[in-house]
């Protein structure tokens, strides 16, 4: 991998990129037009892998039914008997239904994030459209919720601070803009977080990389020092937090969305 | 002074800054949970759970900094 790195250190580029198979395809083919194709679509092309991925290692773990389950079945049904007590903690006993969705978006994310220790493997969440989509879903469903548990107008009374005297009312326009701006502002900090730690820590690593590279340049050896495996687990580490975090601010706005119930 | 320059000038500052304002605010955070660690021990995971959220939410801010930052590094000559 090295070897490489030493040939792209005598491009132009702004910011130091650990070789990935879309740059490697592209310059090695040259420039062709499925090549740059798949350089421009790489991370999306790598994301539907992931999710293809994951899709079959779930199905192969559920294909054996046994009522005790062992081996695969039973680290799958670990994990998901785990999160769904996490998030029923928060979200109640109504929250089950959500359990599919937020255990999706965290082993996504997760698989996500930790692609970046495969070598020649780029992060697909390092790309803000990515994350961005995956924001426009949660706010998708928030906004869905909201307006189905409140009621449309029910739903503009509630973001206006449900005023019920005369200085609720006094306050109620002020109270409706924040409200407002909070909630468009809820999918952009998803989006900006997931995709800004991500692409960050794969910058870090790429300019170490490039700095081992030319700590030896003199020595004239088609190596170089592989000083970024330190941030390799620090990768490893907010790649599994940002993970968590996503889903967990996702439980937080859907809890958000629900009506208080009086016990 | 020329574009260049200035962002050259302003950029690094920003993003120290930053790092100053999530650093104090982390140092907070994890202060917090260290101190009720010490007072009840065996909710130690929970409480770990939460200072990590904490924390990513915190460190947020001074990766919203580094975007910045990148991107001006892109307009810079």
């Amino acid at each position: 991998m090295e070897i490489v790195i030493n040939f792209f250190a005598s491009i132009d580029a702004e910011v130091p990129e650990l070789p990935s198979i879309g740059n490697l395809i592209d310059k090695i083919f040259h420039g062709a037009p499925w090549a740059s194709f798949i350089h421009h679509w790489s991370s999306l092309l790598t994301s539907v892998f992931v999710g293809i991925a994951i899709a079959s290692l779930f199905w192969i773990g559920s294909r054996s039914k046994n009522l005790i389950p062992t081996g695969l079945q039973n680290a799958l049904e670990w994990f998901l008997e785990n999160f769904e007590t996490a998030i029923c903690d928060i979200l109640g006993p109504r929250g089950k239904k959500y359990v599919p969705l937020l255990a999706t978006l965290f082993i996504y994310i997760l698989a996500m994030n930790w692609l970046t220790l495969i070598p020649l493997m780029k992060p697909p969440s390092s790309n803000v459209n990515i994350t961005a989509g995956l924001a426009i879903c949660v706010f998708c469903l928030v906004q869905y919720q909201n307006i189905r548990n409140y009621g449309f107008f029910g739903f503009l009374y509630h973001m206006a601070g449900s005023p019920k005297d005369i200085l609720g009312w006094v306050m109620s326009p002020l109270m409706f803009c924040i409200e407002l701006l909070t909630q468009f502002t809820r999918p952009v900090t998803l989006a900006f977080r997931l995709f800004g730690n991500v692409a960050g820590e794969d910058i870090l690593i790429g300019a170490f990389a490039l700095f081992g590279v030319l700590l030896i340049q003199d020595l004239n050896i088609p190596f170089g020092l592989p000083l970024q495996i330190p941030f390799l687990f620090l990768a490893m580490l907010t790649g599994l937090m940002q993970a968590l975090v996503f889903t967990l601010l996702s439980t937080i706005y859907i809890l958000l969305s629900m009506p208080e119930e009086d016990h | 002074m020329e574009l260049s320059s200035a962002i050259a000038m302003g950029a690094p500052i920003g993003v120290g800054l930053a790092a100053l304002g999530s650093g104090i605010g982390l140092g907070i955070a994890v202060s917090g949970a260290l101190q009720a660690i010490g007072r009840q021990p065996e909710a130690s995971g929970k409480i770990m759970t939460n200072m990590i959220i904490g924390a990513a939410l915190i460190e947020a801010l001074t990766i919203y900094a580094l975007i910045v930052f990148f991107i001006l590094l892109g307009k810079m000559g």
